[in-house]
C-alpha cells in the first residue's frame, strides 16, 4: 500500500527531531564514556582500567555495597508498596488525606529528607534514640550512624521510607486499571480473598511490579544522594557505593579514565538485572 | 506587511543600539551565598570606582564540594564561565597541576609578607604563587569558661590537662568533655592532623618523604581512640560528627570543651544562645613537651587561564584583599582576614575581644600538605582514621595499610 508507506516516511521524519535529540543526551555520553574507559590522556590503553578494577578493594567493597543496599531496599519497597496500594485501594473515610500523606515522602528533595534523617539518628539530640530509651528499648544512647552495621540499616531504613510511596502510586495505578467484573465473576465462583488476590491481583499487576521493580533496581543500583548527605559513605567506607567512589574519582581525584571504566561497569550491572528480570518475569502476555 | 517590517526592523536596531555604548569589561567568579552581603557592597564599592568593569558574582550553593563540581565541570570543558576562582586552600595544588590557574607571581611578591604565612604558604605549588588569600580559618578549642572558672581550672595547655578536667567535670551522656569532627570526611583529617602535628608527627617532612607512620602516628591516632574508649570524654557518637552537630552539641551546653572554626564564635554569642558570655577561645592543646599547631582553612582568589579580561581580574583581586575591603567584609559578614594588620585594628578588636588569641593561633597554623593528589591521600587517611575510631582496627595496622596505599597514590 503505497498511501501507508508514505506514511510511514513522514512518520518516521516527524520522530527523527526527537530521534537525534535523544540521541544527543544519552547516546553520545554513553559512547563518549566507553571511548574514556579505554584511553588515558587520549592514548589507548585497551583493558587495563578493568584490570585495575578488580584488584581496586574500594571498589570491590563498594561493589558490594551497592548490591546489598538494592537487594534489601529494593525487595522491601515492593512489599511495602503492594500492602499500602492494597489499602489504599480500599474505600474508608479520610482516604484521600491517608493517600496523600503516605505520597509525600516521594515529593520531598532525597537531600532535604537524608538531612532530616540524619538529625533523627544523631545520637546526643536525636529523636530515634529519644524514643528508643524512652520506650527502654535500649539502655543508652546509640550512635546510628556511626557503626557499619547500624549505618546500614539507617541508609536502607530513609530510602525505604522515600521511595515506597513511589511503588505505592505504580501499584494503585495498576489496581485501577483491574476491571471490577473479574472480581465478581470470581466471586460468583466461590473464592475467599485470598485466592482472589492470588488468582486474579497478583498476575494482573505482574506488569506494574515489573516496572516498578526495574525502576527502583536501576535508582538504588545509582543510589547517591541520601547515602552522601547520611554517611558520606562512612563509618570507615562501610556504607559507600559504587556512585560516590565515581563521584570522588571524577570531580575529586580528577581521573577521568578510571571513573568512566567505572560507571561503564556499573552501565553493564544495571542491564544485566534488568535482562533478567524481563526474561524471567515479563515475557508472557496477559489476555482479559 | 510594510509596517511589521519597519518595526521589526526598528527593534532590532535599538536593542543593538541600546546595548553597544556600554561596552563594559565583565569579569565573573562562583562564590558563596554571601551571608551579611559583605560581598556585594565590596563589590559595588569596586564598580564605582572601576567604572568600566562589571564584576558578577554568582552565589553558589553553601557546600564547598559542589563549588568544586561547579569549576571543575567549566574547566573541563575549557570555557571562560568563571574568570576568577575563588577557592578553597586545598584546591590550588590539584587546579594548578592541570594548568588551570595563572600564576600570580609578577604582581603579588612584595604584599606577600603583609599576610598571614600560613595562608600564603598553602597558596604556594611548586615554587609559584596561584592564589591571593581572603580568608583566614583555623582551628581552635573552645571551652566553657564558666565550668572552668567554677572549680578554678586553668584552660588547658596539654592533652593531659585536658583529660583530667574533663574527668572531674563531665556528666555524660548530659555533659561531655571533648567533642570533635569524626565522621569519615574533610574534617576528620584536619583534626587527625592537629593531633598528630600536636604528638610531633606529620605526613611528609620537609623533603617531602612519606613520614605517617611514625612512633608519634600510632600515639596519636591511639590517643583519637582513647578519647572515646578509654577516657570516655568523648561521646561515641563523635563518629557522626561534622562542624555543626559539635556545634550544637556545644551551644546546648552539653560539652565542656569542643574543638571547632572561627565561626562559631559569633553563633555562640547571640542573644538566644544558651552559653552566652561563658565560652573561652584558646589553641588547640598538646602533648606535653610539643607544641600546638592548628590545621589552616580558608578561602582566596586566582584566575583561570581560560579568562579573556585577565587584567581587570588582576585590578578586582588587588582591591577586595586590601585592608579596607577585608575589613569590610568582616564587618559586613564576619570573615577572618588574612591581612595582618587587621588584628590590630581598633574597631575589630572592640568587637572581637578574642582576635588577639586567635592572631597567635592563625600564625602557628598549618596548611595540610600541598599535593596535587592530596584529595586522594585525604580519602585513604580518613577511612583509616574512622576505623581506629570504631575499634575495628589497631592504630599500628592501620597506619601500615595506610602508609602502603598513599604510597601507591605517590607511585602512579
Amino acid at each position: 500500500m503505497p498511501k501507508s508507506f508514505d506514511e510511514q516516511k513522514f512518520g518516521l521524519l516527524l520522530i527523527l527531531p526527537s530521534f537525534i535529540l535523544l540521541g544527543l543526551v544519552a547516546l553520545y555520553p554513553i559512547l563518549r564514556n566507553l571511548i574514556l574507559s579505554f584511553t588515558e590522556n587520549d592514548q589507548f590503553i585497551g583493558i587495563k582500567n578493568f584490570i585495575l578494577l578488580f584488584q581496586d578493594e574500594r571498589f570491590k567493597s563498594s561493589l558490594f555495597n551497592t548490591l546489598l543496599f538494592c537487594l534489601i531496599s529494593v525487595p522491601l519497597q515492593l512489599f511495602l508498596g503492594l500492602v499500602f496500594a492494597l489499602i489504599l485501594q480500599q474505600r474508608f473515610f479520610t482516604r484521600g488525606f491517608v493517600r496523600t500523606s503516605v505520597f509525600l515522602p516521594w515529593a520531598l528533595p532525597t537531600a532535604v529528607m537524608a538531612v532530616a534523617w540524619k538529625w533523627i539518628f544523631n545520637d546526643t539530640y536525636g529523636v530515634f534514640n529519644d524514643i528508643l530509651l524512652r520506650l527502654q528499648i535500649i539502655k543508652e544512647p546509640l550512635a546510628w550512624l556511626g557503626k557499619p552495621d547500624l549505618a546500614f540499616f539507617c541508609i536502607i531504613l530513609a530510602e525505604v521510607w522515600k521511595c515506597t510511596p513511589f511503588v505505592t502510586v505504580i501499584l494503585l495505578a495498576g489496581l485501577q486499571s483491574i476491571p471490577p467484573e473479574l472480581y465478581e465473576a470470581i466471586s460468583v465462583d466461590g473464592a475467599n480473598t485470598l485466592q482472589r488476590f492470588r488468582l486474579i491481583t497478583l498476575p494482573l499487576l505482574r506488569p506494574f511490579l515489573l516496572v516498578a521493580l526495574v525502576f527502583r533496581t536501576i535508582q538504588a543500583l545509582g543510589v547517591f544522594d541520601s547515602i552522601w548527605v547520611l554517611t558520606g559513605g562512612g563509618p570507615g567506607g562501610s556504607t559507600e557505593p559504587i556512585s560516590l567512589y565515581v563521584y570522588d574519582t571524577v570531580f575529586r581525584y580528577l581521573k577521568f579514565s578510571y571513573g568512566s571504566t567505572m560507571v561503564i561497569f556499573s552501565f553493564i550491572l544495571s542491564l544485566i538485572f534488568v535482562f533478567i528480570f524481563y526474561k524471567f518475569w515479563g515475557d508472557r502476555q496477559i489476555e482479559y | 506587511m510594510y509596517k511589521l517590517i519597519i518595526i521589526t526592523s526598528l527593534m532590532i536596531a535599538s536593542s543593538y543600539f541600546s546595548c553597544y555604548p556600554q561596552e563594559k569589561t565583565k569579569i565573573t567568579f562562583l562564590g558563596w551565598p554571601d551571608p551579611g552581603g559583605g560581598f556585594e557592597e565590596v563589590i559595588s564599592d569596586f564598580e564605582k570606582e572601576n567604572p568600566d568593569i562589571d564584576v558578577e558574582m554568582i552565589k553558589g550553593p553553601t557546600s564547598t564540594d559542589t563549588r568544586e563540581t561547579m569549576y571543575v565541570t567549566s574547566f573541563l570543558a575549557g570555557e571562560a564561565t568563571y574568570d576568577m576562582v575563588f577557592m578553597d586552600i586545598i584546591w590550588v595544588p590539584k587546579f594548578a597541576k592541570q594548568g588551570w590557574l595563572i600564576p600570580l607571581d609578577g604582581w603579588f611578591k612584595e604584599e606577600r609578607k603583609e599576610f598571614l604565612p600560613g595562608d600564603i604558604q598553602g597558596s604556594i605549588y611548586q615554587g609559584k604563587i596561584y592564589r591571593v588569600p581572603l580568608q583566614s580559618d583555623a582551628g581552635v578549642l573552645y571551652y566553657r569558661k564558666d565550668l572552668l572558672e567554677k572549680e578554678g581550672f586553668m584552660p588547658p595547655q596539654t592533652w593531659d590537662e585536658l583529660i583530667k578536667i574533663s574527668q572531674k567535670l563531665q556528666n555524660p551522656p548530659h555533659l561531655w568533655g571533648f567533642v570533635f569532627q569524626g565522621k569519615q570526611y574533610e574534617g576528620l583529617v584536619c583534626n587527625f592532623l592537629e593531633i598528630l602535628w600536636s604528638f610531633g608527627g606529620d605526613i611528609f617532612d620537609k623533603k617531602g618523604n612519606l613520614i605517617l607512620n611514625s612512633p608519634q602516628g600510632v600515639q596519636a591516632l591511639e590517643f583519637m581512640y582513647k578519647l572515646i574508649h578509654t577516657y570516655k570524654i568523648t561521646p561515641e557518637g563523635v563518629t557522626t560528627y561534622e562542624e555543626e552537630e559539635t556545634r550544637h552539641i556545644f551551644q546546648e551546653g552539653r560539652t565542656i570543651f569542643c574543638r571547632n572554626w572561627p565561626y562559631m564564635w559569633k553563633l555562640t554569642q547571640e542573644e538566644n544562645s544558651p552559653v552566652k558570655n561563658k565560652v573561652g577561645i584558646i589553641r588547640i592543646p598538646h602533648k606535653e613537651g610539643k607544641n600546638s599547631f592548628s590545621t589552616l582553612g580558608g578561602w582566596g582568589f586566582g584566575i583561570s587561564k581560560f579568562s579573556k579580561n585577565k587584567s581587570a581580574c588582576i585590578k578586582f583581586i588587588k582591591y577586595i584583599t586590601s585592608y579596607q575591603a577585608q575589613k569590610k567584609l568582616h564587618l559586613k559578614s564576619g570573615i577572618v582576614p588574612t591581612r595582618k594588620a587587621l588584628f590590630s585594628d581598633e574597631e575589630i578588636l572592640k568587637l572581637n575581644p578574642h582576635y588577639p588569641d586567635l592572631y597567635q593561633i592563625l600564625l602557628s597554623a598549618k596548611p595540610r600538605p600541598v599535593h596535587p593528589e592530596y584529595a586522594q591521600i585525604s580519602d585513604i587517611l580518613k577511612r583509616f582514621i574512622h576505623k581506629v575510631l570504631l575499634g575495628e582496627l589497631s592504630p599500628k595496622t592501620a597506619l601500615d595499610k595506610a602508609e602502603l596505599k598513599i604510597k601507591k597514590v605517590l607511585k602512579e
